[in-house]
């Protein structure tokens, strides 16, 4: 049992971390751990683009809805989904009004809450189930039920949402972060991105016919490329570096509809982004 | 109707209509935006988890007596409680069991709600009253009534807190989560209430040789590379790019009179600027 101390006017509880400062860099090294332990490891976390797939309408839904169907009887998947053009749209009219990067960040989630509320409704007749963050600790609840959970993708840091560490103040924590963060709680056996291209190309190939899909790729070294332009986050390639249970993500062509299938497979059909921690 | 396979409709068009966010011509274009300030007349002021709240009594009354004081002189501010002992208790619990980061920032969230909670009840006939992350929207009212809103310092991550690159506890604590809070509402000022006179060159409870710094800059800090500080390593990241809030103040909450010199604009404790 613990046992309370005193002595230097406060109270201690007997711990590891007893008088310390969590700020000392030397003891936060001490905390590091080589294996860390996932909520529900056997998950795949599918992220559905706002603005590659959903603002396709039907024509790159519909069919992307049938194949969760009926991948949902042999894989456990959670589906995410980002805002898109109404994204966009907000924090256009947003940056006009001058709200600070909080502000942006707590308003910019509730049109992702309309795709959700679009997946969720296509796919109830299969399960499909609106997947909410005070639900989080019941996610075996509705897998073991057979159930699609579907969840937006900003990270709750609302009004809590950092400075930017690019030039602008717009939020760097978009759908692509909070839905690795999730993924990474849950420890998720994979991390797909559905988008609209085939990968991550070496410079936009609508604009440069000579541009290559990159097969494979490290985080850091994607981040040092610096491309112009990226079809995910560069926080998520910050965010993936530094995570302990999840050491790749895929981005692949939601269009080409086997991919999703093929993915959850295990095979490359896209862009492999790994960590320096991955084996 | 569409456009470019897409469903789109007018007056869908602005400046990042199409656009990826993750292009950097689009940031750079927007690096000079300007901000409004939120609540530029209020000030947020942290109160110490390990240093005030787990020293009981003899610490938290005479704090409590100064902040009322202040208050009723016209100085409006919102409370933000830090977590302490109970919190590294449950972290090394955690750590124990090789828990995720965002799962210890999610246990370590509890106790700064029991520290703020404490001091709702002790400030309730002064006008304490709690404010939520979902409430806080609700500040103009709680203020304009001339209620004390308590928080909780922590910031609303928890199992959306990111691993770091060294070590598991969470970057994001409750200094954090007060300098946040302070940047996003354009706050007056942001006051850390300890135990000790500010910042020194190493843990002064531990090394007697440890040497005051009044003030310093959040860069120094950061590449004078030692090994303990007084506030959060994030915070002094934050604030080099922080719009609004570009200097914080750290007090001895034990010493009679240092707070209220602080609200008063005086240089007292230490003072770190972006």
């Amino acid at each position: 049992m613990s046992q309370l101390l005193k002595g230097d006017g406060r109270t201690h509880i007997s711990s590891g971390l007893m008088r310390e400062s969590l700020v000392s860099r030397r003891l936060i090294k001490e905390t590091d751990a080589t294996v860390v332990k996932g909520m529900v490891p056997d998950v795949n976390m599918i992220c559905v683009g706002g603005r590659s797939i959903m603002d396709r309408g039907a024509e790159a839904i519909l069919p992307l809805v049938e194949a969760i169907a009926r991948l949902n009887a042999d894989h456990r998947m959670v589906i995410g989904v980002g805002g898109g053009a109404r994204a966009r749209h907000t924090y256009s009219i947003g940056i006009d009004l001058g709200l600070p990067i909080g502000g942006l960040a707590r308003i910019v989630g509730g049109v992702e809450e309309n795709n959700r509320d679009i997946l969720q409704f296509l796919l109830a007749p299969h399960g499909g189930i609106t997947f909410v963050k005070d639900h989080f600790q019941d996610l075996q609840l509705f897998l073991k039920n057979g159930m699609i959970p579907v969840c937006i993708g900003q990270p709750p840091y609302h009004f809590w949402e950092p400075p930017s560490v690019e030039a602008g103040q717009l939020p760097d924590n978009g759908p692509d972060t909070g839905l690795f963060l999730m993924a990474e709680i849950m420890g998720a056996k994979s991390v797909l991105y559905v988008k609209d291209v085939d990968g991550i190309y070496t410079d936009d190939p609508q604009k440069n016919p000579k541009a290559e899909l990159i097969r494979e790729i490290t985080a850091k070294e994607l981040l040092e490329r610096n491309l112009p332009d990226m079809p995910i986050e560069r926080e998520l390639l910050r965010t993936l570096e530094n995570a302990r249970t999840v050491h790749q993500i895929q981005v692949i062509n939601g269009l080409q509809i086997d991919n999703l299938e093929r993915a959850l497979k295990g095979e490359p059909v896209g862009t492999v982004v790994k960590s320096s921690r991955a084996k | 109707m569409k456009k470019d396979g897409k469903i789109w409709i007018a007056g869908m068009d602005n400046a990042l209509a199409g656009q990826s966010l993750s292009g950097h011509e689009m940031h750079e274009k927007l690096a000079t935006r300007d901000t409004v300030t939120v609540l530029p007349d209020v000030w947020v002021i942290k109160i110490g988890g390990q240093s005030v709240m787990d020293r009981g009594r003899e610490a938290v009354y005479p704090i409590i007596e100064e902040l009322v004081a202040a208050k009723k002189s016209g100085i409006n501010f919102i409370l933000a409680a830090g977590g302490g002992t109970r919190a590294r208790h449950v972290y090394s619990l955690g750590l124990d069991l090789s828990l995720p980061t965002g799962m210890l920032a999610r246990l370590g969230a509890s106790v700064p709600v029991q520290n703020a909670r404490m001091l709702q009840i002790l400030t309730a006939k002064h006008g304490g009253i709690m404010c939520y992350p979902e409430e806080l929207e609700k500040l103009p009212f709680f203020l304009n009534a001339g209620c004390l809103p308590i928080t909780s310092g922590m910031p609303p991550n928890e199992f959306w807190e990111k691993s770091q690159k060294e070590g598991l506890i969470p970057a994001n604590r409750t200094d954090a989560g007060v300098y946040l809070m302070a940047e996003f509402l354009g706050a007056k000022g942001v006051l850390y209430i300890k135990d000790e006179d500010g910042l020194y060159t190493d843990d002064p409870k531990k090394n007697p040789d440890a040497k005051f710094i009044p003030e310093t800059t959040a860069k120094e800090l950061l590449d004078n590379g030692q090994d303990d500080l007084i506030v959060e390593r994030v915070v002094l990241e934050y604030m080099q790019r922080g719009a609004h809030i570009k200097k914080l103040q750290i007090v001895n909450g034990l010493k009679p009179g240092q707070i209220t010199a602080a609200l008063a604009g005086k240089d007292v404790g230490t003072i770190i600027r972006a």
